[in-house]
């Protein structure tokens, strides 16, 4: 399957995948309600998109007392059914990178479900900050990967440039 | 292909519950070959217990409280026994007997049966207007008691009862309940996460009493029922919700229950002290994390982590379980409230405490020894995220620096701390 890779070196903050994310998800330009966020860190002059990584082993989904939560066999994306989802944000609970959301006026999870395999994010992202990749390829974005990349940006590692 | 005249091997599952499903399901990504049975006590595919209250609120509509359909067996190649409940494991003869005379034998075996309300010694806790809300059918019941207007008795605070009081509100009754204990919900929240939910659930309309006794229950001349409660007038009720606590179904296995304690005891494969025998979900007295006693955890993701092991070593693997750890989340009269681990501080433990992050009303961290080891969070859907960011430190048992950048979605060093804890996560689905 593929997901959305994440390079913290091209991304510019223009936050177009939240506007456009948040407009695909609800019909409007709520950034807050998007399922991709851009933390900006000021301080360091850097910034990184977050989105779900849709786990192999997906704990928000095995934990799910709703059985809302799927893998989409098509995308291979994680997806939540709002139609089936209590509210009980369990998965909220259940995931450690802070990647599901809350719909308060609907009293819904929700998350990153890749837009059924064209991902909105992935197509307005200006910088190349943003790809659509295979699993394989993206593991070289992907966490502990990430992480340190982040800490080059963010000039955390000592003797550095 | 099997050699011809060698017996396929039976593997029993009492019960279908969270745990018996999830050890199902692992169950057949190791063994495609065995034979197995589900045996319920219940006349219907697998439900969710944790959806009733949410059924009740008018959440989650009745269909949506099957988690599985028949297909699923099918698909998984069991046979479901409906209506088997099971009354008896003769261990020396390796078989099930049921209630109604029938048996079954089995070669390995996974009890998960679940627990049961336990109902007080109260005088005249009886009627149709009398239910725990733990079953299926009980739920139904009580949608039918649920009429805009009608006067509830909740017996008990805890997470269930007070669940089952939100939504009565939400029905328009009227609802009083009474608790025996100083305070609500001491499993799940500390004195101050208690007292905030408490005045949440005042003001949403409830008559609230902890600290009091529920007398007794008496119909009057016309059939309604009377309560008596210690301290205040008697008052009439349309329905009565008993929620004072379950325990486990744990006598199925008698002999591996430990003196003086609840739930058959495992070890760290799920496996009882009976070989080919486990047991998993709300009946296990499994390990925890971080160690200490065995206990039972009686919670939808424990179930589900018991089973997946169980299942797993049911086909022969070698799983074992690194320990439950306590979670609990629900949104009840406005709040989100949600809870990990251990969060009564003992001497010694450092404690955070915080009322200034956003979207948390009340955040407290119990530490001990540099690494936190339970909280409690009550707010808005914030409550439940900045737990979920907390959990893998508790789990792993990683000290954190910085408390407040952990649970702080965004922050950059909590975020490479957060990272971390969390260790190797393979992103992407392998199934497709």
């Amino acid at each position: 399957m593929r997901i959305v890779a994440v390079d913290p070196d091209s991304c510019v903050a223009c936050r177009n995948c939240e506007y456009t994310c948040a407009f695909q998800q609800t019909g409007d330009f709520d950034r807050a309600r998007a399922h991709i966020r851009v933390a900006y860190y000021p301080a360091e002059r850097a910034c990184v998109p977050f989105t779900c990584m849709h786990c192999a082993e997906a704990w928000c989904m095995e934990v799910c007392p709703a059985g809302a939560i799927a893998r989409n066999e098509e995308t291979g994306a994680v997806e939540i059914d709002a139609a089936r989802c209590a509210g009980c944000k369990m998965c909220l609970l259940a995931c450690p990178f802070g990647n599901i959301g809350f719909d308060e006026a609907d009293g819904v999870s929700g998350k990153c479900d890749l837009c059924g395999g064209d991902p909105r994010c992935v197509g307005s992202c200006i910088s190349g900050a943003l790809e659509y990749v295979e699993v394989e390829d993206a593991f070289a974005f992907r966490r502990e990967a990430l992480d340190t990349r982040l800490r080059h940006v963010l000039r955390l590692d000592k003797g550095r440039p | 292909m099997r050699p011809a005249g060698v017996m396929r091997r039976h593997v029993a599952i009492v019960g279908n519950g969270a745990a018996a499903i999830s050890a199902l399901e692992t169950f057949r990504t190791h063994d495609r070959d065995s034979r197995v049975t589900v045996a319920s006590a219940e006349p219907c595919t697998a439900y969710s217990r944790v959806l009733l209250p949410y059924y009740l609120r008018r959440k989650v509509p009745y269909h949506h409280l099957f988690i599985r359909d028949a297909a699923f067996y099918r698909d998984f190649d069991a046979d479901l026994l409906l209506e088997s409940a099971v009354e008896r494991v003769d261990v020396g003869a390796r078989r099930l007997e049921f209630a109604d005379g029938r048996n079954l034998p089995f070669d390995r075996l996974l009890l998960a049966p679940g627990s049961s309300p336990v109902r007080p010694p109260i005088p005249g806790l009886e009627g149709p207007e009398v239910q725990h809300l733990w079953r299926l059918d009980e739920a139904g019941r009580l949608d039918h008691l649920f009429r805009q207007g009608a006067r509830a008795l909740v017996i008990g605070a805890g997470f269930v009862s007070l669940q089952a009081v939100w939504a009565a509100r939400q029905r328009g009754l009227v609802v009083t309940v009474i608790e025996l204990a100083e305070r609500i919900l001491p499993t799940v929240l500390d004195d101050a996460g208690a007292r905030i939910l408490q005045e949440c659930i005042v003001a949403s309309g409830v008559d609230l009493h902890t600290n009091t006794r529920t007398e007794g229950l008496m119909r009057d001349e016309r059939g309604t029922l009377r309560v008596s409660v210690e301290g205040l007038p008697s008052f009439a009720a349309d329905v009565v919700i008993v929620g004072t606590g379950v325990r486990p179904n744990d006598h199925l296995l008698a002999e591996c229950v430990e003196p003086a304690q609840r739930g058959i005891t495992v070890d760290d494969t799920m496996q009882t002290a009976i070989d080919g025998v486990y047991a998993a979900g709300d009946v296990a007295r499994g390990p925890v994390v971080g160690g200490g006693p065995r206990t039972v955890h009686a919670l939808w993701p424990t179930a589900v982590e018991q089973g997946k092991i169980a299942g797993a070593n049911l086909a022969g693997a070698r799983a074992t379980y690194a320990g439950s750890l306590s979670m609990n989340v629900t949104s009840m009269f406005g709040v989100t409230v949600a809870s990990l681990g251990r969060f009564a501080a003992e001497e010694g433990d450092t404690v955070v405490l915080r009322d200034d992050l956003p979207g948390l009303r009340y955040l407290k961290i119990v530490v001990r020894e540099g690494v936190p080891v339970g909280a409690v969070a009550l707010g808005g859907a914030a409550a439940a995220t900045a737990l979920g960011f907390l959990r893998p430190f508790v789990r792993q048992r990683v000290p954190v620096a910085d408390i407040e950048a952990v649970v702080t979605g965004e922050h950059v060093a909590g975020r490479i701390a957060r990272g971390r804890a969390i260790g190797r996560v393979v992103p992407g689905g392998s199934g497709s």
